[in-house]
């Protein structure tokens, strides 16, 4: 037994002869809420095709809850709830009929219908047909259905699309609360990063079908860290000169920067140019948003 | 497997199926009310000629065509709001779900081959022919109808859940559909032709029907039907198992 609660090792997808997906390790640990984040095209949807058995791998396997997917589906797939892409209902059907389609599937008690419908707040329009929904109605629905079957793991792709600023809020809180009150554990995809940002414990990136980054999203904050830039009169004569008093300072030609450095170092900094008779023009500090770091990661082709 | 019939059942029951169901008896019933003659009045009724009158229309045209209709209903709801990839990220086989599809469109086939046999019964009964019914004349030829639809439904059911457009298996279906009055001169291709096989099958024998496809022996029409059915049904099997969805 190890601890990941969904794993792909060497996960791949070629179509067309072009690899969608390449060698893909993913690992989702239990309780995770994890961001699966990359710029349009990088492959989250056919990965996430791939985890819930609708598109087959070309290489590689995936296991969920310790479980081979190819030989246990049935089994895994009772306990995995889904969203892909957007959402799916019969436009014809009301939202309690909808949900009573695949509760049928799912053998759960019927009661279940109703809780879902309270938990994205659809109990009001919860007998009118679907194709009158509002986009974000039909979303939450869409989320409704995926947590019909009590899952163990919630798989969402993109689900705040098409919602307003409203909806995004109330659908990021539910996911936030689902691992502390069901123990479910979360695998959200997104191609925002501000969004899973604000929810996620642990992101992986992916960009042209590769994993890229995969770590907690703490790791991923301390890339983030701020620098101070000075700009003084003379920076290259400045600079060597701090140098020579052991200081720990940057030049690249264009700007005068120091890593992250306590207010102490900063102080001695200023006063030793000060002391040499530089200008010192500005002393500011420089935050790179893990907003910057997902465009440079990405090979800044992210659309974001 | 019982779930999924279930299921299938609910997204069904509230769809536009059930108007489509009583087209064809309905029109093969105009045409049994004011088309058939007594040989003399107040002769018996013709049970046979009434029939073949019927199942002209009904056979020819409606029933291959309400066929293709029902098997791109079934999949109609799946392709429109997303359905298939729902379904199938639910604990479910492809197999079973194709198999149910494919049990839904037969139990429609059905369905529209006993109202069609009702509303025949009816106006016979009224014209005075309760007395002679030929039970086993109009049994057989409504239960071989429905049996030389598997062909077709499997290969309409097939094009319908590759195509995710709902006019496109349809319109096929008509295109092949229309030339039925003339393949079925043919005793060479007749038998051949899915579309035509509903047709063969229910056109009673020894009623001025014997020419061209008409004159085949049951037999040979029954083995190219299974044989076919087989056929066209493992292929649309074999490609919805393997489909990305």
């Amino acid at each position: 037994m190890n601890e990941w609660i969904l794993e792909t090792n060497g996960l791949s997808k070629q179509l067309g002869g072009r690899a969608v997906v390449n060698q893909l390790n993913l690992q989702v640990k239990q309780g995770d809420i994890y961001g699966f984040l990359g710029p349009n095209g990088a492959g989250k949807t056919t990965t996430i095709r791939m985890l819930l058995g609708l598109a087959k791998p070309s290489v590689g396997s995936i296991r969920i809850f310790g479980k081979d997917l190819r030989k246990e589906r049935l089994s895994i797939l009772r306990k995995v709830g889904s969203l892909v892409e957007y959402p799916s209902y019969y436009g014809h059907l009301n939202a309690i009929d909808n949900l009573e389609t695949v509760r049928r599937l799912l053998d759960v008690p019927r009661s279940r219908i109703s809780e879902v419908l309270e938990i994205v707040r659809l109990t009001k329009d919860a007998k009118r047909a679907v194709k009158g929904y509002s986009l974000g109605m039909k979303q939450r629905l869409g989320i409704a259905t995926a947590l019909l079957g009590q899952p163990d793991l919630l798989i969402l792709d993109e689900p705040t699309n098409g919602l307003d600023p409203a909806g995004i809020q109330e659908i990021r809180e539910l996911i936030k609360s689902m691992p502390r009150e069901h123990g479910v554990t979360i695998l959200i995809s997104s191609h925002l990063l501000a969004e899973i940002e604000q929810m996620a414990t642990r992101v992986g990136i992916i960009t042209k079908g590769q994993m890229i980054f995969q770590d907690s999203i703490e790791a991923l904050r301390r890339q983030a860290k701020p620098t101070i830039r000075i700009s003084v009169s003379r920076p290259e004569e400045a600079w060597r000169m701090l140098l020579a008093k052991g200081l720990p300072v940057d030049w690249d030609q264009t700007r005068l920067t120091v890593g992250e450095v306590s207010d102490r170092t900063v102080a001695s900094i200023v006063a030793a140019l000060v002391q040499q008779d530089h200008d010192v023009y500005r002393v500011e500090e420089e935050r790179v948003s893990l907003e910057d770091i997902f465009l440079e990661i990405t090979g800044g082709e992210g659309s974001l | 497997m019982l779930a999924l019939i279930r299921s299938e059942w609910l997204k069904i029951r509230r769809s536009v199926i059930w108007l489509l169901l009583l087209v064809s008896p309905g029109l093969a019933g105009l045409i049994g009310l004011f088309g058939v003659r007594e040989e003399q009045p107040g002769g018996p009724f013709p049970w046979l000629i009434a029939l073949a009158l019927m199942t002209a229309l009904h056979a020819m045209l409606f029933l291959p065509l309400l066929t293709g209709v029902y098997a791109a209903l079934v999949c109609r709801y799946e392709h429109a709001g997303g359905g298939w990839k729902q379904l199938l990220s639910l604990p479910v086989t492809r197999t079973r779900v194709y198999i149910v599809k494919f049990l839904f469109v037969m139990g429609l086939v059905a369905l529209t081959q006993l109202l069609f046999l009702a509303v025949l019964l009816l106006i016979g009964t009224a014209k005075g022919g309760g007395g002679a019914i030929p039970w086993s004349e109009l049994l057989g030829s409504v239960g071989r109808g429905w049996l030389a639809c598997l062909p077709l439904a499997a290969l309409q059911l097939a094009v319908s859940t590759a195509w995710s457009s709902f006019a496109a298996p349809l319109a096929v279906n008509v295109v092949f559909t229309i030339p039925n009055m003339l393949v079925a001169n043919s005793a060479d291709y007749a038998p051949y032709y899915p579309w035509v096989q509903p047709l063969l099958a229910m056109m009673p024998h020894q009623n001025g029907y014997d020419f061209g496809a008409f004159t085949l022996p049951s037999l040979t029409l029954l083995s190219v039907v299974m044989g076919s059915f087989v056929v066209f049904f493992l292929g649309g099997w074999a490609y919805f198992a393997r489909k990305a969805v």
